[in-house]
């Protein structure tokens, strides 16, 4: 289990350094959002280690869940998406004030940050299809970005709306399922800042048809 | 209370199990979705295109063969009847040089201006069939007109024309390119049809810019066009086809209203050239 949890420390560190050394195929994407988040993440880690507030969990999300609406209002092409995008922060900003105060804080802002994150992901993919600029999917930065986040809130969903249910030990044994997703999270945010962006158009993609 | 409270201790682990597994068989199968799904769609793109291509090949094809044929039938022309007109005529010259026979001489000479008219008749002919003088000095309308008088004239086939709206000319180069379709649509009912009537009238509505023509044998339907289109026979449509291609025009085939004619109809763009030779 220790393992897992150090993997997941090790894990953030790979998207940061691949966003750094390969700085200039990944510029212009709106990526350096990820690469913000990648950092505070890694950055609220080791605040949390060293001053054991709650509180910078609570800031983190509030953060985390501006980051990414600002990604994807950034990256949506569509004016209605953008408008859900704004919607969805209107919804989250509501909610955050109003339960501020509340020891089950945590709970909520993880909750409706995943819910909310991954309409957005759904929203994003489609709009991908839809684009008949893009050859394969797959070679996209953003797809990567997207399936990342959409994998991980997915995964991690239920066990942020069971979170306050759950034990102190059934937690700790749970958060193994956090600890991995977070991890395949990180690759897959690595892949993105990897790969390069597809340049071609569907006359020159005629293997595909061999 | 939420839903998540009453949710008994023992039971949360059996729901935040499949809840995560449920989710994540979800977002995994839904991006194979959209990869797949994507895939499929630019093999369908391709097919496309190639069927276009191939499309494309054969009008290419049929338009050079209809350029071979032409060239051939220039050549059998000029080779077959002005070649021994021109032969002749020398002869009837070259007699002058060996008969001192004045009235032979006249009578020689004669036959000699005789045959070069008619030659010049013949290449005034191929040289009108390559580009009709009356297209080019006076324009589409009296071309046609004149084609179908033609017609008329020879009396197998009532052929009439009226253009409604046709005050300003198209451009050269396009009044050329319909002439021809017009002449490939006339010349495949004057074969095919066993007509005894054509008629075919012009309109325009806002840019766009109609021609019609109804008869009265037997004819063919936008079906049998894309068929025969496909196929490698109908060179004749096949050219109409690449014709009205470089004008972004297009043809239907159907049967009348009263299901007794047939009817053509050519719908063509007026494109910005026509537009600017009417504000000239």
């Amino acid at each position: 289990m220790l393992v897992v949890i150090y993997l997941a420390y090790f894990a953030e560190i790979l998207p940061i350094s691949f966003y750094l050394i390969f700085l200039k195929r990944n510029r212009g994407e709106g990526l350096w959002v990820i690469f913000l988040y990648c950092v505070l993440s890694l950055l609220t880690e080791g605040l949390f280690v060293l001053i054991q507030q709650q509180l910078v969990f609570s800031g983190f999300i509030i953060v985390q869940f501006g980051l990414f609406s600002y990604y994807f209002y950034s990256t949506f092409r569509q004016k209605n998406f953008r408008y859900i995008a704004l919607l969805g922060s209107a919804v989250f900003c509501v909610v955050a004030i109003a339960n501020f105060s509340n020891e089950r804080f945590t709970w909520i802002a993880e909750s409706l940050t995943s819910i909310l994150i991954i309409i957005y992901c759904i929203l994003s993919l489609y709009e991908q299809i839809k684009d008949p600029e893009t050859v394969f999917v797959y070679r996209n930065k953003k797809f990567w970005v997207t399936i990342a986040l959409f994998i991980y809130f997915s995964s991690t969903l239920f066990l942020y709306l069971f979170s306050t249910t759950l034990s102190r030990e059934q937690r700790h044994m749970y958060w193994a399922i956090n600890n991995f997703f977070e991890i395949l999270k990180n690759i897959l945010f690595s892949v993105s800042f990897i790969i390069i962006k597809d340049h071609s158009t569907p006359a020159t993609m005629e293997y595909i048809d061999n | 209370m939420t839903l998540l409270d009453v949710t008994s201790p023992g039971n949360v682990s059996v729901v935040l199990f499949f809840g995560t597994i449920g989710m994540l068989a979800l977002t995994i199968g839904l991006i194979v979705f959209i990869i797949f799904h994507q895939r499929k769609v630019i093999r369908y793109q391709m097919k496309l295109q190639k069927m276009e291509q191939d499309q494309q090949k054969l009008l290419l094809n049929a338009s050079i063969r209809l350029q071979e044929e032409e060239r051939q039938r220039i050549a059998a022309d000029l080779h077959d009847d002005a070649g021994p007109l021109l032969a002749t005529a020398r002869l009837y010259l070259n007699e002058n040089l060996v008969n001192l026979d004045k009235t032979t001489q006249l009578q020689s000479i004669y036959n000699a201006k005789q045959i070069i008219d008619d030659t010049i008749q013949l290449i005034r002919n191929i040289s009108h069939s390559l580009m009709p003088p009356t297209l080019k000095n006076f324009g589409l309308e009296s071309a046609v007109n004149d084609l179908f008088q033609k017609i008329s004239g020879s009396g197998s086939m009532n052929a009439s024309s009226r253009f409604h709206d046709y005050r300003e000319r198209l451009q050269a180069e396009n009044e050329l390119i319909i002439f021809r379709v017009i002449q490939e649509l006339v010349n495949n009912i004057l074969k095919h049809s066993n007509a005894s009537f054509i008629h075919l009238t012009q309109n325009t509505s806002g840019n766009k810019f109609f021609i019609r023509l109804h008869h009265d044998g037997r004819g063919i339907t936008q079906n049998d066009f894309i068929k025969l289109n496909k196929s490698n026979v109908g060179l004749g449509l096949k050219n109409i086809q690449s014709r009205l291609k470089v004008l972004h025009g297009k043809i239907f085939f159907e049967k009348d209203m009263s299901q007794t004619y047939y009817k053509v109809t050519i719908e063509l763009v007026k494109e910005e050239g026509d537009k600017l030779q009417e504000q000239e």
